[in-house]
């Protein structure tokens, strides 16, 4: 008996070492082609942009409720953005993607938003013309068009978010797509409260 | 009452062999990292600012490089004698150009532009008088939605296009110049040639510097009262 634990035992530690080998040791930077660096390089322009707009909605709405929330997401998305571009460095890889590259390639495998082509504006993102009305509205307007377009950047950025806490290869990167994606999921059903709170309605799909 | 027996066995093996959920977790993970293969750039990696390449401009024919000092501030009434049309550092004012991916259509005021490129953001400049649409056009597409990217005309330059960063600068005759797109990635918050990485490309006071209203460009000579470049 106890000489069968200790073959199973060896075959055990030698199907950790297999296995080991084959996704490469924790110590091993991933790649540029990575999911891992994939994910940290849009998921940072992703937040940024969250980031641009929260902090507007932090300076000019008359809102308190809107303002507290503004500024959970700008300090959350902000430090979660420097990590993100904190392991960048740490892997040797560029902390933004290059200029020519498109978005969301590294989710080929995903079959949803983004084809093998990927994508030049990620789901969620404001275009400059949406960020300009913004800019330009005042009083209520402001506070309402602020929560409808958060709304669209928390929800478009779900499918990375998810793709990412699946399929990334270092744990502490799956963790903090885990992290975003069940966050962002719970503040997507208080911004549509909000919104709604308001008189008005999200944006239309 | 087939399965029940199954799922038994299946516990008592994995209770044997301890390596058995390390295992499991293993594999979907590198299912995962293989397909990522599929995604390859185009982008050579020479160009990406690491700790053993801080400065991949190196690589780039034509670059101008020059140390500045950082953090000289004027007022917004003040203006800066700069040393190169575009400038590529020096003084600037307090208040910095909104960065985050802009397009100005208009020339704008010089000074703000500058403290933009102390924040790590690439300042892409073209003369409207060498540059035709298609060419502005395919500059408008490497900024738009592009964080730590900044467009401008800048008249009277001596080239069509200019690109540059703090301490750094790249003129050429076109806009298909596959040497912007390399000078981009070589500088763009890069961490090591920015005063002040992390520093942020959102607007901070429409008072004193309105993204959809900015302060124009001023053509005339800085004059005698000018801040110098290398500040007070």
């Amino acid at each position: 008996m106890a000489a069968a634990v200790v073959v199973l035992l060896v075959g055990a530690a030698a199907g950790m070492l297999i296995t080991l080998a084959s996704v490469g040791s924790p110590e091993e930077a991933p790649g540029q082609d990575s999911i891992d660096v994939g994910f940290a390089q849009d998921m940072r322009v992703h937040h940024l942009q969250a980031i641009t707009m929260a902090g507007m909605a932090r300076d000019r709405s008359e809102d308190t409720e809107v303002r507290q929330l503004a500024f959970d997401i700008e300090s959350t998305q902000l430090d979660q953005s420097g990590q993100l571009s904190g392991w960048l460095t740490v892997w040797g890889q560029p902390t933004l993607s290059p200029p020519d590259q498109p978005h969301m390639r590294w989710m080929a495998g995903a079959h949803t938003h983004a084809d093998t082509s990927g994508v030049d504006l990620m789901p969620g993102m404001a275009t400059s013309e949406e960020l300009m009305k913004l800019r330009a509205l005042k009083g209520t307007e402001f506070t309402v068009y602020f929560l409808q377009l958060m709304l669209r950047h928390h929800e478009g950025g779900l499918s990375m978010a998810t793709y990412a806490a699946d399929h990334a290869r270092l744990g502490y990167v799956r963790n903090l797509a885990q992290k975003i994606a069940s966050g962002q999921q719970a503040e997507v059903t208080l911004l549509t409260t909000m919104i709604k709170a308001r008189g008005a309605q999200p944006l239309p799909g | 009452m087939i399965r029940y027996p199954r799922h038994l066995a299946v516990a008592a093996a994995c209770l044997a062999l301890v390596g058995c959920e390390s295992q499991q977790q293993g594999s979907p993970v590198a299912s995962g990292s293989s397909s990522g293969t599929s995604t390859s750039t185009s982008a050579d990696p020479g160009f990406t600012p690491t700790e053993d390449n801080q400065d991949p401009t190196k690589k780039i024919d034509g670059v101008l490089a020059i140390e500045y000092e950082g953090a000289q501030h004027v007022k917004p009434t003040e203006r800066v004698a700069y040393d190169h049309k575009p400038p590529l550092g020096g003084a600037h004012d307090a208040v910095w150009a909104p960065c985050n991916g802009v397009v100005y259509k208009k020339a704008v005021r010089t000074e703000n532009l500058v403290h933009s490129l102390e924040h790590g953001a690439v300042w892409l400049t073209y003369d409207p008088d060498k540059l035709d649409g298609d060419g502005v056009a395919a500059l408008e597409k490497r900024v738009n939605g592009k964080p730590y990217t900044v467009l401008s005309p800048f008249p009277g330059q001596a080239e069509a296009v200019s690109v540059q960063s703090w301490g750094r600068q790249l003129q050429v005759a076109k806009a298909d110049d596959k040497r912007i797109d390399q000078f981009i990635q070589a500088t763009r918050a890069n961490q090591y040639l920015t005063p002040e990485p992390g520093a942020s490309c959102d607007q901070i006071d429409p008072d004193r510097f309105d993204q959809d209203n900015p302060p124009p460009f001023d053509p005339s000579d800085p004059g005698p009262g000018a801040i110098p470049v290398t500040g007070r």
